[in-house]
Formats: C-alpha cells, structure tokens, sequence
C-alpha cells in the first residue's frame, strides 16, 4: 500500500504547514530543514510529505499524485479546483487588494475601463465584471508591484500581509477582494477510498492546530 | 520548431492499435452488460443547438461548452455529456413510447477547458438511463448496474485468448448518497433561499470551511453545523445511523429509511460488497433530486462513473418524467488498469506465387468467414521473408498459395504441401467447432 501523500507548499506557508505537521506528530522537529530533498519521509512510514510550488500544490491533489495538500485560500479562489476544503488552519493570514499609484488612485473614482496587473487573473477579473467595470488583466508571475511604476498597468491585484511593500512602492489600497488563510485539502477520491487513513491524518492536524489555539481568520 | 501538422489540440488523443483496441474492449463489454439487463442503444448527434444543452444542464454549463455558430447565426454546441440529449430525444421523438425506457449510450463528449489543466477535452463516455419510474428498485437497479458495468468492463478480453484485462490494485468501488440527506439537514435550518443556495453553492465547491464561516455567523445550532461538517466523514456501514441523529426532518428521515432499503435490495442483485452508503457525495445538486453515486478504484484520483436520479431534467423539456441513470469515464477506467502487452497477431497469412493469386484470396475470403484474421502479403516479398515475419509476429500459420496447391508453415517452423482442395475442406472442418 503506497504511504498517504500531504502536499506542503513551499515559499511563504512552508513554515507555518511544517510547523503544523511537526505539531500533529508526523515530522521531527525541524528534521525537515537538514534535507533539500522534495519528498520528505515522516516518522510514520504510511505517511510521506511533498515539496511542491504553492501555485501547482492544488494540481497534484485535484489529480490524486497527493492525497492531502495544505494550500493558501488564494490559490484556491484563483484555481477553482475539484478538492475538499475542510480546515482552516489558520496560518498564512493575508488579504488581497486591489492598489493603485497613490498619486492615481483617483482612477478608481472614474468609469474608465483600467488596466490591472496580478497573479490572480481570474479572481481580479470576477471582482471587475461583477462590479460592471470593464478591466484588462495582465496575468503576471511575480513582482506585480512593479507594473504601475513602470507604465505597465493601471493598478495591481496582490496579497499584502503588513502593507509595506505597497507603501515602499507608492501604492495604496483602494479595496480588499479577499482574505486568505492555509487550508487543508482532500482528493475526492482519496477521502472515499483512503477514508480511515486519509481522516486520520484530517484529524491529527486540525486538532493540532486547534490545540495552538491560533486565532481562525477573523 | 515544434510545426502545428505534428501537434493535436491540448486534452485530445490519438489511440494507438492497442489502446483503441482497450477502449474498444471495454465499451463492447460494457455495452453487452447493459444489453443483458434491457438497455438497448441510442444514437443521438454530436451537435446539440446550445439552447437545448442549456436548458438540460443549466446556464452556467454555457462556459465549458466548445461553441459553434451555424451557417443562420444559429449557436450550437458539442455535447458535454449525453445525458441533456438523450432527455431530449425521449420527449421529443420518444414521447408516449410505453414506459419504463432502459437506453444506453456510447460516444465521444466535449469540454471546454483551459489548456494545461490536464483535463481532456475529448473523451469516451458510456452511459444509461431509467426512465418512467421512482421507485427504490429503479434506484437499485442502476447503481447494480453500474457496478457489472465495471466488471464488465475490467474482464472484458481484448481478443479470442487473450487474458481478460484485470485491474491493478483492487476491484472498482461504488460510493452512494442522497441528495436528500443535505437537504434534510439544510431544512433544519430553516434559510433563507438566498443564504441556503449560497451554502449548496458552497457545498458543491466542497468548501467546508466556507460553510462553516457562514453558518458561525447565523449562529446556527451547534447540532446542524456539527451536522453540515460531519458531511465528509458520514460514510459506510455506521453512516445512515449517525446520520438519522443529525437530520431532524421527516422528509430526511424518510430519505435513511429509503437508503437502508436500498442497501437491501443491492444485496439482493449481489452488488452489496461493492457498494459503500457514502452521505459526503456532492455532485451538482440542481440536476441530481435522489441519490447520487460515484465509482473509482484506489489507483486513481478521480471518479470512473458519476450517476444518480435527476426527476426534473425531462419537465424542462415539457415531458415531466422521473429518471435515473450513470456515465462512465472509459478512458480512466483503462488507465486505472496495468499496461499490457499486445495480444494481436493474424491467424493466417496468406502469399502467393505464379498464377495462385484467386485461389489465395478465394481460401483468404473461406478462412475470415470462419472468423479468423487473415492478412495477405501485398509487398510482393519472397516467400521465406513473408513466412518469417509472419511466424515471428505470432501468426498461428503461413500459407503460399500455387495454382492447385499450398506450402503451409506452422508456428512451430514445420513446411509441408497440401493440396489446395485438402487444404480448404481441412481447414473447414479444423475450425468447426
């Protein structure tokens, strides 16, 4: 029988998801940090951890190369894909905005159709339309911030935990799309025919992370 | 420089002998399964007007529809499933037939779908349908069904000898709810319609966490967002009992009592091991009114067979009609199931030499009546390399036709002549059983 498959993501909710996964028992502690390897053995051999981009997390466990996967609820509004979405793990807290160039952001005020920068297409472009203004989004892969200084977009999309990167950059935030915590994720599949391990492991990680008592997403 | 000419689009396929020989296979089992319990095939056009896919399956299914503009302006579209089509066809041409219809379908369906998702685009889907009854013994009937389509299709052999295709890690599995259940425990709650669709829509996104952010903000009782929550979890043989603690609705009561039956009469047809009650399955709650079901195998992350009763789909179509009915995904089923070597090679091959070539293919044309393969050099090789290659790709013989006579070279390598008459009468009555 092949090990339960949890897909960590790495970048900036690496931490927090091995922190929990340490928490529920299935890591040592910082046993993880010696290795650069992408798959991770956990104390329990019936359970392995993956390393995976947070933007490609969700595809291996909507296809079931994962069984689990903890992934932020950008990625999921952003991707829109077939998984279960059961806890809220609390950690990762950050919003996304909408920001324009503190000396333009009267642009808003105005009807005229903009052009907005972002790593979240589909999610800016719902927020546009359903608000009826016409938008043209320029789907980007990083730095977003940069577009508006250099004649690229209007205003940008992003996620801002503190708000200083917008700041350093003369942005400002003009609205809040929505806020994002680390969920845990199930394949379809997996929750039915791996039911007893798959909720094993559902269960250990939600009551860890219930038990450090981090603040859910207010 | 990768040319357009060496490319196909994102999420369509090329079947290969072999692996069109396997999807071929396994519709043929699947569809004799079918044949066996009354089901007899229709045949419905791949181009849908859009107005009528819809209408059948909702507005929002307008997106993931590849669309085409016909020669008046009209929209049309290509079926994303057969289901819409098929309920139109039985309340337009098939309107009055007496009821119940048991159809089956087998055919190529189409998504719209970003390139790169690795979703296809293009696929197989075989499929059935009850129509004219809602009783638990139409439900039973279709998921047992769907459980010997599985079979079916797992054993079905690719060719005379050939070992039936087996599946790799276990046998296929049917996991089964009730729309009903939800529903029941929604009631309980007593919303608003806006917020109870806002908490299907969440359900259906299988967001549990957004339903619970909701319902904390209702304050909702405890016991129903313990309920709501629990969804997931709330399966096999201890899951209608816990279940009946958390719907409080007479009508959800009714739905347990009904599935508790239902396991009953899937016992009854045999099935009942292959079968798990499974209350966390959400598939579209706008189409689906009773139970709903999916099949898979643990090798594979995604559903084999989706189904389940859809009792207004036909109103829409103005012939208000309960029905129930499953499509399976062949093409996954396949890859669920270990690779195989090829089983294909020709009975006989057949060459001649001088004036022997209308008694080659007189004897070529008696042997494939006999239902055997019979290829027939067309390169004009000589003999020996004919007879060679032949042998070597597991043909059962080899046989150089002259004028009145014929060399025949056995798998085993033996040569010996025989007289063309001997051959066709022997030949004859080896293979008459």
């Amino acid at each position: 029988v092949s090990p339960v498959t949890v897909c960590v993501p790495s970048g900036r909710l690496l931490e927090g998801a091995m922190t929990a996964l340490e928490s529920a028992g299935y890591l040592t502690r910082d046993g993880w940090r010696s290795t650069r390897r992408l798959i991770v053995s956990c104390t329990d051999d019936a359970v392995r951890c993956l390393i995976a981009k947070p933007v490609d997390l969700l595809t291996y466990v909507e296809h079931g190369a994962a069984d689990l996967g903890i992934a932020g609820k950008d990625m999921l509004l952003e991707q829109g894909r077939d998984v279960y979405e059961l806890v809220d793990l609390g950690f990762g807290f950050c919003r996304g905005v909408l920001a324009f160039p503190v000396e333009s952001a009267a642009v808003w005020e105005r009807k005229s159709p903009l052009r907005i920068a972002t790593k979240y297409p589909r999610i800016a472009e719902r927020y546009f339309w359903s608000r009826g203004r016409p938008v043209e989004i320029i789907s980007m892969n990083g730095t977003v911030e940069l577009a508006p200084q250099v004649g690229l977009a209007d205003g940008i999309v992003d996620l801002v935990m503190t708000g200083r990167t917008l700041t350093e950059n003369s942005l400002v935030e003009v609205a809040e799309l929505f806020r994002s915590t680390a969920r845990l994720v199930v394949n379809r599949v997996s929750l039915r025919s791996r039911a007893g391990a798959v909720t094993a492991v559902v269960d250990r990680v939600r009551s860890a992370v219930e038990q450090r008592a981090v603040p859910p997403s207010a | 420089m990768l040319d357009r000419w060496q490319q196909i689009p994102s999420g369509t396929r090329d079947l290969l002998p072999l692996e069109a020989a396997r999807v071929r296979a396994a519709i043929d089992g699947i569809m004799r399964e079918m044949a066996r319990w009354g089901y007899r095939e229709v045949t419905t056009p791949t181009l849908e007007y859009l107005d009528v896919l819809v209408r059948g399956e909702g507005t929002e299914t307008g997106d993931r529809l590849f669309k085409l503009i016909d020669r008046g302006g009209e929209l049309l579209a290509l079926r994303p499933e057969m289901t819409t089509s098929v309920g139109r066809l039985v309340a337009t041409r098939m309107r009055g037939d007496p009821l119940p219809l048991r159809l089956a379908y087998a055919g190529q369906v189409f998504r719209g779908r970003e390139a790169g998702s690795g979703l296809l685009r293009e696929f197989p889907q075989v499929g059935c349908e009850l129509i004219g009854a809602r009783t638990l013994e139409a439900d039973a009937e279709i998921v047992a069904l769907a459980v010997e389509a599985l079979r079916a299709a797992v054993c079905s052999p690719l060719g005379e000898g050939a070992p039936s295709v087996g599946v790799g890690d276990a046998q296929p599995s049917i996991s089964l709810g009730h729309v009903g259940v939800l529903q029941g425990i929604l009631a309980g709650l007593d919303l608003p319609e806006d917020e109870a669709a806002a908490i299907r829509s969440l359900l259906y996104q299988k967001d549990f966490v957004g339903i619970r952010d909701v319902l904390d903000r209702r304050h909702a009782p405890t016991k129903i967002v313990d309920a709501l929550l629990a969804l997931p979890t709330l399966r096999g043989a201890t899951a209608i009992a816990e279940a009946r603690r958390l719907v409080t609705s007479p009508a959800g009561q009714q739905v347990l009592r009904n599935l508790t039956e239902l396991g009953e009469i899937l016992d009854a047809h045999g099935v009942g091991d292959a079968v798990t009650i499974d209350l966390s399955i959400i598939r579209d709650f706008d189409y689906y009114t009773g139970i709903v079901f999916e099949g898979h195998t643990p090798s594979l992350g995604v559903p084999l067979l989706g189904g389940g009763r859809y009792d207004r789909l036909l109103e829409r179509f103005g012939a208000s009609n309960p029905a129930t009915g499953f499509a399976l995904r062949v093409e996954r089923l396949l890859a669920a199931m270990p690779e195989e070597e090829d089983p294909w090679a020709p009975d006989v091959v057949v060459a001649f030499a001088g004036q022997g070539r209308d008694e080659a293919l007189a004897y070529a044309r008696a042997m494939r009546r006999r239902n055997l393969t019979v290829t027939v050099e067309v390169l004009g090789r000589p003999w020996d390399e004919v007879a060679r290659d032949a042998i070597a790709r597991g043909a059962g013989r080899a046989v150089l036709v002259r004028p009145g006579t014929a060399v025949v070279r056995t798998a085993a390598g033996a040569e010996h002549l025989t007289p063309m008459t001997d051959l066709l009468t022997g030949a004859v009555q080896r293979e008459t059983p």
